[in-house]
């Protein structure tokens, strides 16, 4: 072993670390303009750009929007939007639009400051909740002033919705009014029969069945209109953590009503649930998951539920034959 | 409810039995194993691991689609394995320090694990699969089949450390001197690291990423104050550990909006307080008191020297002296005269003190040379 | 004196970390018997030295042989106290409990010290005059004591060799001069001791063989042809004066 095989060992080592940097800053040049290009650039078609939050809003807004926006949504499929984070590109495209739809009611709990941001800069930023009155909505007990944002799961809230998307369109895009206002007679019409829809399927469950335990409260709008005594393990928001007493308290209170089935949400963990299954099995008795239902989110595209009455038809279908 | 009322639904409540015997086994478990990790002077490695197994569940999820714990458990095994192999690997190639080498992958790994988290919310069934619950943990909806991993992974880690505990011990005491005995410390060293981690990615589910390292570490810092034997610390430590999960889901239990996962971690930490202050050993307190025993001894020995010297210059010891004498003495009090006559080396009557016979014993022998010099 | 057997062999030793080369191409014959003092300035790599010969760092080049075999297959043969500082001596356990820890090599995987382990590490202490501090913690004890557990832990390995590092690092008057007794009286026995050692001016007076290190072997052999003035300007350069300063 003598000392020229080391120095030579040495010289490459050398050498293989300092082609790893230059490596390393191709590769980081490389990232850096491809996070460049990646910037949304202002459509050029000249339609109005509208971005939406959650995919039931942006669905509401394609039913009157049309063809005449270029429409964007934040959120897809199974999308939580209490928890959920808006990353810089979500950002850039809220930056570049002309109107911007959200629930509010702080059901986007985490974005509330970039609305505010965007407000602020003169932007049309709509919360479609404040367009309904406060009386008709249900005040949390704890908190005073603070709304529960499912609005979407009342029908003549969601076609009052319908109105105020037309109004603002109408305003911001008034060429295109006549559109617009044509649509929303369409989806108004829609709507109308959806209730009925509804209505009649609820009918041919009894009235004792229509007990709804879901994953968070998400439904409380659905059981005042339709009904239906509500639960839900974890609150309003699904920030909420499900504690030890609401697994039993609910699993109690099955128990003493022997509701048949529950039902997971299919943007929420499932194994909250479960948990509340196991827990009603483990004192004796059975009940069932009844499905998966649709609460914050629609289902992904090109399925039935891609859409808001597809998604509420599904819902009343599943609740309903899981509890008959 | 009465507290009392309370501790017995924990054990009656079929839903609250499963959740209170799942977190005294993690407890109990952590509380095992943390204590080599504690007496490694790894006890950032539970941190650094539990922060780098969040990007391992969130891959898990994306890779196979899966919401089943058991599999999102197993990415965070298994990123949380590479995690370790990557600190040791950065400690033995590079000039940095263990510290750094774990603060720096726990920081990459965890940052990664956050990128994966905003990115992945955009994915159907991402919510469903509840990965951020993983962060704090949902001790709420632990059920039976997680309490019997917890209990079978903890039998079969209470199992490996009977056999080879001596192997251990020398290993944590003096890991060289083990090598030249024979012993093959890497095999053990994987060992413990092994166990570690697995009771890590254990514990996420109830505790969570961000919090698991306490539970890992409290119960086995608190054991330390109260023993010197590493048999009874280990004991001690999962006694500890189970005490805080019976505790902290009690108190959880009782109240709403108080989630279960940090009150056990509260719990533990405020037994690492007390053993702190109380351990007779070596807590604080009983270091003060012992201290200040100490000094009032001395101030009595001083005094008796002084007064020693004093008595000697009469031919009778006993000869009485007035205590203004003493008050040129900076070192006597009240307090310690009225010791000194409790131990029966001086008598007082009124402002007199003077000398017993064992008092004056008590001086010869303590300052034997003393006297010497004098004659 | 006639050494007929070579107790430990090392051929072309070379250690480096990080490219800087701590031990360069050492050869080094210790006959059985003697009691050497390793000897150089900080950073000559006389710890390192001992830890590649023990196998507990691995050299780039070189061999060791114990007793005419390679060091792994003779493991038994030699017993190694470490330096005192490389053990955290907060760790939970007592002045007994260590010295046991000495018979653990000839047990092997799993089995635990019985009865006959117990009574080898209690004359072990005995030995080495710590006997009632037998259940003491050992954080409670002082340097020298902490020095003498050690050594009744090597004791305990009943080995040929002895390897020892700084032995007298830290340590109080009438403790090193008890372990320097025991020392001479293994020697006596017929055991080779290999010791680094940090206090030149003891060196002519406690051993008889004595290896000049820095990095590179300087030189190696008996006190008297050894240990002399040049030599010692070889391996500390002009300061060895102030090593041996009164």
């Amino acid at each position: 072993m003598n000392f020229m095989q080391i120095i030579r060992n040495t010289k490459w080592n050398t050498i293989y670390k300092k082609s790893l940097n230059k490596m390393g800053m191709i590769g980081f040049s490389f990232l850096f303009v491809f996070i460049l290009s990646c910037q949304e650039t202002k459509n050029k078609s000249g339609k109005l750009n509208v971005v939406s939050t959650t995919n039931i809003f942006t669905d509401l807004v394609h039913h009157i929007g049309g063809d005449s926006i270029q429409l964007q949504g934040l959120m897809g499929a199974g999308v939580d939007p209490h928890l959920y984070k808006a990353s810089e590109g979500d950002v850039s495209k809220l930056a570049n639009s002309d109107i911007i739809f959200y629930g509010g009611l702080h059901l986007e709990g985490k974005m509330v400051d970039i609305f505010e941001r965007m407000k602020s800069t003169n932007k049309i930023t709509v919360e479609l909740g404040a367009a309904l009155d406060t009386n008709q909505l249900i005040e949390s007990e704890n908190f005073g002033g603070n709304y529960d944002p499912h609005i979407w799961f009342n029908v003549s809230f969601f076609k009052q919705m319908a109105d105020k998307v037309t109004e603002v369109l109408s305003e911001t895009d008034p060429e295109s009014a006549n559109y617009y206002a044509e649509n929303n007679a369409k989806y108004q019409k829609e709507l109308d029969e959806l209730d009925v829809y509804i209505r009649a399927k609820i009918e041919t469950l009894p009235k004792e069945k229509r007990i709804l335990v879901t994953a968070h409260d998400a439904f409380s709008y659905f059981g005042r209109d339709y009904g239906f005594e509500v639960l839900g393990l974890q609150g309003i928001s699904t920030a909420t953590e499900a504690g030890v007493k609401d697994v039993q308290r609910l699993r109690d209170f099955i128990i003493d009503n022997q509701i048949k089935a529950i039902f997971i949400e299919s943007s929420v963990p499932r194994r909250n649930i479960e948990a509340l299954q196991k827990a009603v099995e483990k004192d004796g008795h059975q009940v069932e998951i009844g499905g998966s239902l649709y609460s914050d989110a629609l289902g992904s595209t090109d399925s039935q539920e891609d859409n808001y009455i597809g998604m509420f038809k599904y819902n009343v279908n599943t609740i309903v034959e899981a509890l008959k | 409810m009465s507290l009392f009322n309370i501790f017995i639904e924990l054990f009656t409540d079929t839903t609250l039995r499963t959740i209170t015997i799942g977190t005294m086994v993690l407890g109990a478990a952590s509380g095992m194993l943390g204590s080599f990790a504690v007496l490694r002077k790894e006890s950032l490695l539970g941190d650094a691991i539990s922060h780098a197994a969040l990007p391992g569940i969130i891959l898990a999820f994306m890779f196979t689609g899966s919401k089943e714990s058991y599999i999102l458990l197993i990415g965070a095994l298994i990123v949380g394995l590479i995690g370790t192999l990557w600190i040791r690997g950065i400690i033995h190639t590079t000039q940095l320090k263990t510290d750094a080498a774990l603060g720096l992958i726990l920081s990459i790994f965890f940052g990664f694990g956050m990128l994966l988290l905003t990115y992945v919310q955009k994915l159907p069934d991402a919510n469903q699969a509840g990965l951020d619950k993983y962060l704090f943990g949902q001790a709420a909806t632990l059920v039976s089949q997680d309490v019997y991993i917890l209990g079978g992974v903890t039998m079969f880690a209470l199992l490996v450390l009977f056999l080879f505990w001596k192997e251990f011990k020398i290993m944590l005491f003096d890991a060289d001197y083990a090598k030249t005995l024979g012993f093959n410390v890497k095999f053990i060293d994987i060992l413990i690291t092994f166990f570690i981690v697995l009771t890590i990615v254990l514990g996420l589910q109830t505790v969570g990423v961000v919090l698991m390292s306490a539970l890992l570490l409290a119960p086995a810092a608190a054991a330390r104050q109260w023993t010197n034997s590493l048999s009874k610390m280990v004991a001690l430590a999962a006694l500890i550990g189970a005490l805080a999960g019976l505790i902290g889901t009690g108190i959880s239990a009782s109240e709403d909006n108080l989630s279960t996962g940090p009150v056990i971690v509260i719990v533990a930490s405020a037994l690492v307080l007390f053993s702190f202050i109380f351990s007779p050993i070596r807590g604080i307190l009983f270091q003060q008191i012992r201290l200040h025993q100490n000094r009032n001894n001395l101030e009595q020995m001083k005094t008796l020297q002084l007064m020693f010297n004093i008595a000697v210059k009469h031919k009778d010891f006993t000869h009485p002296h007035s205590i203004g004498i003493l008050n040129n003495f900076r070192g006597f009090t009240k307090y310690s005269l009225n010791k000194m006559v409790e131990k029966e080396w001086i008598q007082i009557s009124g402002n007199q003190w003077n000398l017993t016979e064992s008092g004056f014993k008590e001086a010869k022998e303590m300052f034997h040379s003393n006297t010497k010099d004098h004659e | 004196m006639e050494k007929d057997r070579i107790a430990i062999r090392v051929d072309d030793l070379t250690v480096a970390y990080n490219y800087k080369p701590v031990l360069w191409d050492i050869d080094l014959v210790i006959p059985e018997g003697v009691m050497m003092a390793i000897v150089g300035p900080n950073g000559a790599g006389k710890s390192t030295l001992i830890k590649a010969i023990l196998d507990i760092v691995k050299p780039i080049a070189g061999s060791v042989q114990v007793f005419g075999k390679p060091y792994k297959n003779q493991r038994k043969l030699v017993a190694y106290v470490p330096q005192k500082g490389s053990v955290d001596w907060d760790f939970p356990t007592t002045a007994i409990d260590v010295v046991l820890m000495g018979t653990y090599g000839s047990l092997g995987w799993i089995k635990r010290p019985g009865l006959a382990e117990k009574k080898a590490a209690l004359e072990a202490l005995e030995k080495v005059d710590m006997l009632s501090f037998k259940d003491r913690q050992i954080s409670q004890l002082s340097g020298g004591q902490q020095q003498r557990v050690f050594l009744a832990r090597a004791l305990v390995q009943n080995a040929s060799i002895y390897i020892m590092d700084e032995p007298f690092q830290g340590v109080d008057a009438t403790t090193e001069i008890a372990i320097v007794n025991i020392l001479k009286e293994l020697r006596k026995a017929g055991k080779t001791l290999v010791v680094v050692h940090h206090d030149l001016q003891t060196v002519p007076e406690y051993f008889d063989w004595v290896t000049f290190l820095n990095v590179k072997k300087i030189a190696t052999g008996p006190i008297n042809d050894i240990f002399n003035d040049d030599n010692l300007t070889k391996t500390y350069g002009i300061n060895y004066k102030v090593a041996i300063q009164k």
